[in-house]
């Protein structure tokens, strides 16, 4: 990460969640208010998919099949997330990626050289498998840029409407 | 989705009754439509039983992960059945299988649904807990070996 006076490239971290949503308010309401680009990222979990396959649970058709459905679940948020931006006149670049989540976010970090994540909410762990494996909690501890995590949706979302 | 946060006590049934494919099928169907968790038994039957006839879902170690996707629940249901004694399920390894894992999904709530697929094979590889179920005498008692399972990191 090069040395800049300000964040200039804000990146949210969208799952098919609500958390996810709050986030991409959130971010949107710091795009506008520092002027950077904005990017939201998905990751298609087909590193799972594979597991699965080769644990037999799944067969070949199948994991054809819900890797098409999980895609179809990207392009849905990601598209929710663009209304959500350029209605508030933000401009956002999304991209839709397959692979490990959390290397794929790492990685995509990385290659456009993003100033600050922004993410969800997390699940409270309750295990340290939780803790240690959980994609969300490994993205934001391993994560080269400073990522911050949005928790509260009210408060966000009123300042996403009021902006 | 965590096997805790998708199944109670009331949708793990110890003690399986019947002795085929079909019948244990519809026994696990049974225990999520006594929950209010399906509309439509007999779409459900077919959903699961047409994801089984491409290829079983008998794994190895006694493990079976009967699922499917059905526009007979609204959202992603799960049960549990369990024998002792092993039942022949087809499995991959020809041993009797012993725990039941059924999953049903709507056809729009795939993420969940992977995620609670990966979460039972996760499970599946610790032989520790999958005997201490395996040999569980109330579904109460299997639910605690569940739960404690994922707080001390299978």
């Amino acid at each position: 990460m090069s040395f800049k006076t300000r964040p200039e490239k804000i990146m949210v971290f969208v799952e098919a969640n609500e958390e996810s949503i709050t986030a991409a308010q959130y971010a949107v309401c710091l795009a506008r208010w520092l002027n950077c680009e904005l990017y939201a990222v998905y990751v298609v979990d087909v590193k799972t998919l594979h597991d699965l396959l080769k644990a037999k649970i799944f067969v070949e058709m199948e994991e054809m099949d819900y890797q098409h459905d999980l895609e179809e679940d990207g392009r849905r948020y990601l598209n929710y997330v663009r209304d959500l931006a350029e209605s508030k006149g933000v401009h956002i670049y999304t991209d839709l990626l397959k692979g490990d989540v959390v290397a794929e976010i790492q990685r995509k970090v990385e290659e456009i050289d993003v100033d600050l994540l922004v993410m969800g909410k997390l699940e409270e762990p309750e295990s340290r498998r939780d803790f240690y494996y959980n994609d969300g909690e490994r993205i934001f501890r391993r994560t080269p840029c400073p990522a911050i995590m949005v928790k509260e949706d009210e408060p966000v979302r009123l300042m996403y409407d009021q902006l | 989705m965590k096997l805790s946060h998708l199944l109670t006590p009331e949708l793990i049934k110890v003690g399986l009754e019947n002795s085929t494919k079909e019948k244990i099928i519809q026994e696990l169907i049974d225990i999520v439509v006594a929950q209010g968790l399906v509309s439509d038994t007999d779409q459900a039957f077919m959903d699961v039983m047409s994801r089984e006839l491409q290829q079983s879902t008998g794994l190895e170690a006694g493990i079976a992960v009967p699922h499917g996707k059905s526009t007979s629940v609204d959202q992603l249901v799960g049960a549990l059945g369990i024998s002792e004694e092993g039942i022949d399920f087809a499995s991959l390894d020809g041993k009797p299988s012993h725990l039941f894992f059924l999953l049903i999904a709507p056809p729009n709530m795939s993420g969940p649904h992977v995620r609670a697929l990966a979460n039972i094979a996760k499970f599946s590889q610790n032989s520790r807990y999958r005997n201490m179920l395996t040999e569980a005498s109330s579904s109460e008692e299997a639910y605690r070996i569940i739960k404690q399972a994922e707080t001390e990191d299978i």
